[in-house]
């Protein structure tokens, strides 16, 4: 039974979103079906997310429990969990779900706080606590790349070479000043490494791995709608 | 050692002190490299322009505040062009942290510029979870999709989305993104409803998006930050994509030094070492 109504939800799903897309959804029934299973698939997820809280609150907080290495920072990301979530789900104003009830406890005064829009407490620690740190661990990949080119880019080989005078091509394609650099030989050299590399090798090789990818995600989901494949209910 | 092997084996703490001064010189002292114009970005900017004046753009916010100095730009200037004439835009964001909070930042933003209204000349829709089933769904009805804005304000009390009720009302998808949402926009809207699809992304994901591009599946592409500078160049507004080029030109500048430097040890090394055999 576990394992067959899902088999069975999977096979309706999919079915129903591969049939719908070969008629017009407003001359039959399918159409609005096919809605419906839309907007299912976006409530689904929405699930999931919460889901995701759930299994990150406990993982974590097992963790802090048992005072294992490096608790303190998963305190803090409970924390920030909470931190984020609960003024963001809290009722906007008294016509919200719950607002009555909530308003006649907290002050009106908490309204502009909460909720996720322009000066909200999410908005303030999205804007000064996350894109910054985000922003952070972003920019400090410039140092590692730089030490990682400096070690790793060698030419050992033809092939490690060919690479290696490609990236260095686009790399002074990709800037101003490069660009400046490449036109001292000649004015339609940037505009040949546009045409050439990205446009002609580039493509070749991205098509191959697109086509790849697009078969395989074809097969897969085609194995997942005839039960042959049952990994996803972790079988 | 000698000079080869000591350039064979520079200590990293020296390499991320040059990023830092390659990084922070060109910040402080602004010099402003000329931006040349590629097609791409031409094609991109042709697009918004070809479209009648006051037709219904979506701009999707697609990316989270790691890729900010790259995409945030791009949306900047894209605002900018689309309300020069006069658009109406709806945002969307197909992230849950991140886009709808910068989506909701960067047109209040733009819009007090341009003195438009919330409701009437744009709407932020917010985040929906399932890109997937979001984007097939928005073709039969936003509302379906998207009963309330962002900010929770029912569709139903919007101006703009009285006139604005599925992919049918929109004239071009403007996606800017950080990740994989954009082949969905191209392989999904593009490809199965026919809508035209631009798009602005990070300089690691452009390489991609050129198969889409050459298909002709695409209608126009931004890589990295000099495809936002070379946008800010052609609405003519620059902003902060313009300013980080010289930074982004000495650093790559500085790592094909490296590259060049680290090959050139190796090889001498590699040399001595046969000349010893």
């Amino acid at each position: 039974m576990r394992t067959t109504i899902p088999i069975i939800v999977a096979f309706l799903a999919g079915t129903l979103l591969i049939v719908s897309f070969f008629f017009n959804p407003e001359k039959i029934w399918i159409g609005d079906a096919k809605e419906l299973a839309l907007q299912w698939m976006t409530i689904v997820g929405g699930f999931a997310l919460v889901l995701g809280v759930v299994s990150i609150v406990r993982v974590n907080a097992r963790a802090v429990q048992r005072k294992s290495e490096g608790w303190f920072y998963k305190l803090m990301t409970v924390i920030s969990v909470f931190a984020m979530a609960i003024p963001a789900i809290m009722p906007v104003t008294k016509e919200s779900v719950g607002g009555s009830i909530f308003y006649s406890i907290f002050p009106e005064s908490c309204m502009g706080y909460l909720g996720t829009g322009s000066n909200s407490f999410y908005d303030w620690l999205f804007n000064y606590v996350d894109a910054p740190m985000m922003e952070t661990m972003f920019a400090m990949l410039a140092f590692y790349i730089a030490s990682a080119a400096y070690r790793a880019f060698r030419a050992r080989n033809t092939e490690a070479t060919l690479l290696l005078l490609t990236a260095i091509l686009v790399m002074l394609w990709r800037v101003p000043m490069g660009e400046a650099f490449l036109r001292l030989f000649s004015d339609n050299l940037p505009g040949y490494i546009n045409t050439y590399v990205m446009g002609g090798f580039n493509v070749a090789v991205q098509r191959g791995i697109i086509i790849g990818a697009a078969l395989g995600a074809a097969s897969m989901s085609l194995r997942i709608i005839l039960g042959i494949e049952r990994t996803y209910m972790g079988k | 050692m000698d000079i080869w092997e000591k350039l064979d084996g520079i200590d990293r703490r020296w390499i991320y002190l040059l990023m830092f001064i390659s990084v922070l010189i060109p910040t402080i002292f602004v010099v402003k490299f000329p931006i040349e114009l590629t097609p791409e970005a031409e094609q991109l900017y042709n697009a918004v322009e070809e479209l009648p004046d006051s037709s219904v753009i979506m701009l999707t916010f697609d990316y989270y505040a790691s890729a900010l100095a790259e995409t945030e730009p791009m949306s900047i200037a894209a605002l900018r062009h689309m309300w020069r004439k006069d658009m109406k835009i709806i945002t969307l964001s197909n992230i849950p942290l991140g886009g709808p909070t910068i989506a909701e930042r960067v047109t209040r933003e733009i819009a007090e510029e341009f003195g438009k209204v919330y409701g009437v000349d744009f709407v932020n829709l917010g985040y929906k979870a399932n890109y997937v089933a979001v984007m097939h769904g928005l073709a039969s009805s936003i509302e379906s999709i998207f009963p309330t804005d962002y900010s929770g304000t029912p569709l139903a009390e919007l101006p703009l989305m009285q006139e604005v009720k599925n992919y049918d009302d929109m004239t071009f998808i403007y996606c800017v993104a950080d990740n994989a949402t954009v082949d969905y926009w191209v392989s999904i809207v593009n490809a199965q409803y026919g809508i035209p699809v631009g798009a602005g992304v990070t300089a690691v994901m452009a390489p991609k998006m050129y198969s889409f591009l050459e298909a002709g599946q695409m209608t126009g592409l931004l890589g990295g930050m000099k495809g936002a500078a070379e946008y800010e160049k052609m609405v003519g507004a620059l902003g902060t994509a313009t300013i980080g080029m010289d930074a982004q030109s000495m650093s790559h500048l500085l790592i094909i030094f490296l590259v060049i430097v680290g090959n050139l040890g190796f090889f001498m090394k590699r040399r001595k070492s046969k000349g010893a055999e």
